[in-house]
């Protein structure tokens, strides 16, 4: 028996905000989630089962915050299960939500993340609770600098994403950071954060959430909007330690990728992608899983970004929504991608519509770049 | 659903609820003994008796092997070793930071290590000088100032309280192909 | 309707102590490891893994990475984690094997509760806004319920020791467990009340421990184990959070969650339910049409080990032991997430 057809006939998402003091936790979910179930045409009631997920819960410093947001979700009476996979985890929240539907267990699932990171302190969270805390990006940028200098990128590659993603964000209504004077002098400019990343080049610390509203390949074909269709999903983990590791195009990603490729029956990504929402916190990462992913070829990534490929009207759109650079509710960042996708794969993703987009990659990360949440969403059924 | 984020946003009535957890766990008896030979100014790990990979400290297990590993398995190595990756820190406000000032943040590969010791500052050298293939060495609390304070179940600050810092040793560089595998 | 033919076809626990030397990584690698070496099924051959564990009882934010080593995570490997007891990893691989293109799976599920004080930390598990400021400990929540189920004249306190009497008792013949032994009625009755009605017997112990689960379908299931045991019927459902919202003294949602799962009221050989404080196997019972002949606990139940986030997947591997090795027909296995039975699953299992 082969798996049930997933379509997402609704996606929901908040107006994403440093702070969203006009609204408490479980209003910050129900805004996502009104906006999902309205753009699916489906009530509360509808829904037979909720996937939550969000990054740990030391942010915003409740235990297991899905147990008491059962209420705001109309969860009472529905199995909810909660996801927690790191950075990754709205990625991983849409996935399992997908799950639930390709098994036939269920037939309309609400898949929800979230953060509120202005009711707690991720810094602190991140740092253990300690000091001489790395932050986010501390444990990266080694590896962007190990990129850097074996591909001879020039250093105003890193700028490029850093303008172009926040451009990108003006046509995005729900985007956090709206910098319309944003040049490549003033990322340039803008202090030293984690050597060699800059604070222009950084995403923001968002609140924020993001919803979809999931169904079978019949509630796919009777829903009035046109839907977007799972043709793959994959998750890959691998060790985040060990002696060996190449954390610069860690393998997980590279079999990730491999894998829903080979579900879609795409075999030159670079070619058969019409657009790709990656999650791509500081800059470089764009390059970084180009190549990870085996859309550009090793040390080629930097060039397309170079020769604005991967700009909005470019031949290989990258994060036209303005991407984790521009929004970053951490546990609803990787959720974004995917919701994005399907926006661009159905045509409603309004100003940041790339032409013709009908074959969507999404992609989410997290842990220490070790786990990989993968999609490609397509226009028609599989 | 709300549409207030069109007009001013409403106050709303914000509370500080401030939490203290306590969480206290005895070391394993491995990094028991990971301590008790870094205070004796030795740094030691496991290697694997099937990959011979070595792990400092050690695990009680490979986790690429996925075999146990003990005492018997016990190797000593180097406090000289290799710059693989660093960045440079500039800290941030919140509550418990004490940093004010930018600091190196590296990775080292011991002489004998399989794997890097993370987290590493660097200094006798200006900051902007620091980079990979550097060649360095540790610098050790005074014997009667190190404690296993800074070692925990966890895996934060593994030679913290013991090492307060690695310093060039003058040597030449290593060479990229011999510590490439090894960036994290 | 999901597939009937996943099977519990490996299963490996540590005995549940007050304090492990260990890690919770450490006690999680060898346990792994049995698990799969009883299922004969070599780690690299495994179709999807998914873990169970909780941030904040570990005691930091991305804790559960550490836990990945014990998954052997390289070459990498198709995982995830919920941030939930074991069992609900295990729910999640089951429904990822309902897909038809792997047959095996790990599940894992682990915590250390001894670094921490459970009244500190799981009364930063509620509503942030209008009950963890409260200062609301997990005991005091399970007192109200207890004294709602005696007020409801359901049970008395009577019926809370014979509970703890008879889990000890049955203990004994539990190598896992924690606490065990032959203790009467009268003296329990005897000791001071911790949250009145309830006394330290009527509570959990502190435990750290660590379970493993290795599943398989169809023919792969016949391959790997002699008598696999079936799972028949899966299903969770969570209740309304705020305590004061719901009736404490019935347990609605595992009603429902057992009825979903398709338990149709018949004959059990075994059951093992998560009833972490004394009164809750008296409304888990009732919540089930249980009888009172029904074998309830028979590894003695949480009273007498509680590993938690590890607790509801032992209970699945009591009852999958006893119809591999013991000969049982059927069993059910009960999970429970949140505090005072808010959030249940229900699996029901059966051997050939």
């Amino acid at each position: 028996m082969s798996a049930e057809q997933c379509a997402v006939i609704g996606v929901g998402q908040t107006h994403h905000k440093k702070k969203r003091a006009d609204v408490s936790i479980p209003g910050l979910l129900r805004e996502a989630a009104s906006r999902a179930l309205d753009d699916a045409e489906c009530t509360w009631a509808d829904i037979d089962a909720v996937v939550i997920g969000k990054a740990p819960d030391a942010f915003e410093g409740i235990v297991q915050p899905e147990l008491f947001l059962a209420d705001a979700l109309g969860g009472a009476g529905k199995p909810m299960l909660r996801v927690h996979t790191a950075g990754s985890v709205g990625g991983s929240t849409f996935i399992v939500g997908a799950h639930l539907i390709e098994s036939r267990i269920h037939e309309r699932v609400l898949a929800i993340s979230w953060e509120k990171q202005s009711e707690g302190n991720a810094q602190w969270g991140l740092a253990g609770g300690r000091s001489r805390g790395i932050g986010a990006g501390g444990a990266f940028a080694p590896w962007i600098r190990a990129y850097i200098e074996k591909t001879g990128a020039p250093e105003y590659i890193g700028w490029q994403v850093a303008v172009k993603d926040r451009l990108n964000a003006l046509k995005n209504p729900y985007a956090h950071l709206h910098l319309p004077d944003i040049t490549i002098e003033q990322v340039k400019e803008s202090a030293m954060l984690w050597d060699p990343l800059r604070f222009l080049e950084s995403c923001p610390s968002s609140d924020g959430a993001c919803a979809v509203v999931l169904t079978n390949e019949a509630g796919g074909r009777a829903a009035s909007k046109p839907a977007a269709w799972v043709h793959a999903t994959a998750v890959r983990s691998e060790l985040g330690v060990f002696p060996g590791r190449d954390p610069v195009r860690p393998q997980a990603g590279v079999e990730c990728a491999h894998d829903v490729y080979r579900q879609a029956g795409i075999s030159v990504p670079r070619q058969e992608i019409d657009i790709a929402e990656l999650y791509v916190p500081f800059s470089w990462y764009e390059p970084m899983w180009l190549e990870g992913h085996d859309i550009a070829g090793p040390g080629e990534g930097w060039k397309m970004v170079e020769s604005g490929d991967t700009e909005i009207s470019g031949s290989f759109p990258v994060n036209p929504s303005g991407g984790v650079l521009s929004s970053n509710p951490i546990g609803a960042s990787g959720m974004l991608r995917f919701a994005e996708a399907a926006l661009q794969v159905r045509g409603l993703a309004g100003e940041h519509q790339v032409d013709g987009a009908r074959t969507a990659l999404a992609q989410a990360y997290g842990g220490g770049a070790q786990y990989f949440a993968m999609g490609v969403l397509r226009s028609t059924p599989a | 659903m709300t549409t207030s984020e069109q007009a001013a946003p409403k106050e709303n009535l914000v509370m500080e609820h401030l939490v203290s957890l306590h969480y206290s766990e005895e070391l394993t008896p491995i990094l028991e003994r990971y301590v008790d030979a870094l205070i004796d100014g030795r740094i030691v790990g496991h290697k694997c008796p099937q990959c011979s990979r070595v792990y400092v400290p050690g695990k009680g297990y490979c986790p690429i092997c996925v075999v146990p590993t003990s005492e018997k398995d016990e190797v000593e190595v180097s406090d000289h070793g290799t710059v693989t990756g660093f960045t440079i820190i500039t800290p941030v406000a919140y509550y418990g930071q004490e940093e004010t000032e930018p600091f190196v943040y590296a990775s080292v590969l011991l002489d004998g290590a399989s794997g890097n010791l993370g987290g590493q500052d660097v200094v006798g050298i200006p900051r902007d000088q620091v980079h990979s293939g550097l060649r360095v060495r540790a610098i050790w609390k005074p014997k009667d100032q190190r404690t296993g304070e800074g070692v925990s179940n966890r895996g934060w600050g593994s030679v913290a309280s013991v090492i307060d810092a690695f310093e060039p040793t003058g040597e030449p560089d290593m060479e990229r192909s011999k510590y490439e595998e090894h960036i994290f | 309707m999901p597939a009937t033919d996943i099977a519990v076809v490996g299963y490996a626990q540590t005995r549940s102590v007050r304090r492990a030397r260990e890690s919770e990584v450490q006690l999680l690698v060898p346990t792994v490891a049995t698990a799969l070496e009883r299922a004969g099924l070599d780690r690299r051959e495994v179709g999807f893994t998914c873990a169970g564990s909780c941030d904040y009882l570990t005691g930091g934010p991305f804790a559960f990475v550490s836990n990945l080593e014990a998954a052997g995570a390289w070459p990498p490997i198709s995982e995830s984690h919920v941030e939930m007891d074991g069992a609900w990893a295990l729910y999640e691989a089951w429904v990822r094997l309902q897909h038809g293109d792997i047959d095996t799976a790990l599940v894992f599920g682990s915590g250390k509760s001894s670094p921490s004080d459970p009244a500190e930390v799981w009364a930063q598990q509620l509503d942030p806004y209008y009950l963890a400021p409260l200062g609301v400990d997990p005991v005091s929540l399970a007192g109200l319920q207890a004294r709602a189920l005696i007020d409801a004249g359901k049970a008395t306190e009577r019926d809370f020791a014979e509970v703890v009497a008879r889990s000890r008792r049955a203990a004994k013949d539990n190598a896992n467990a924690q606490v065990s032994g032959d203790v009467d009625v009268d003296p329990l009755l005897q000791e001071p009340y911790v949250r009145a009605p309830l006394r330290r017997a009527d509570l959990p112990p502190i435990s750290d421990g660590a379970v493993a689960v290795v599943l398989a379908r169809g023919d792969r299931a016949r391959a790997l184990s002699k008598r696999p045991a079936w799972i028949r019927g899966l299903d969770h459902r969570i209740e309304v959070h705020q305590p004061g919202m719901r009736d404490l003294t019935v347990s609605s949602s595992t009603t429902l969650a057992a009825r979903k799962a398709g338990y149709d009221g018949g004959p059990l050989d075994v059951v093992e339910l998560s009833a972490t404080f004394s009164p809750q196997e008296l409304i888990l019972r009732d919540a089930l049409g249980l009888g009172a002949d029904a074998v309830v606990n028979p590894s003695g139940g949480p009273l007498a080990a509680n590993p938690v986030m590890a607790t509801g997947l032992v209970r699945i591997v009591e009852v999958a032991q006893r119809i591999s090795e013991g000969g049982a027909r059927r069993g059910l296995a009960h999970a429970t997430g949140g505090q005072v039975l808010q959030h249940n699953l229900v699996c029901l299992m059966e051997g050939d």
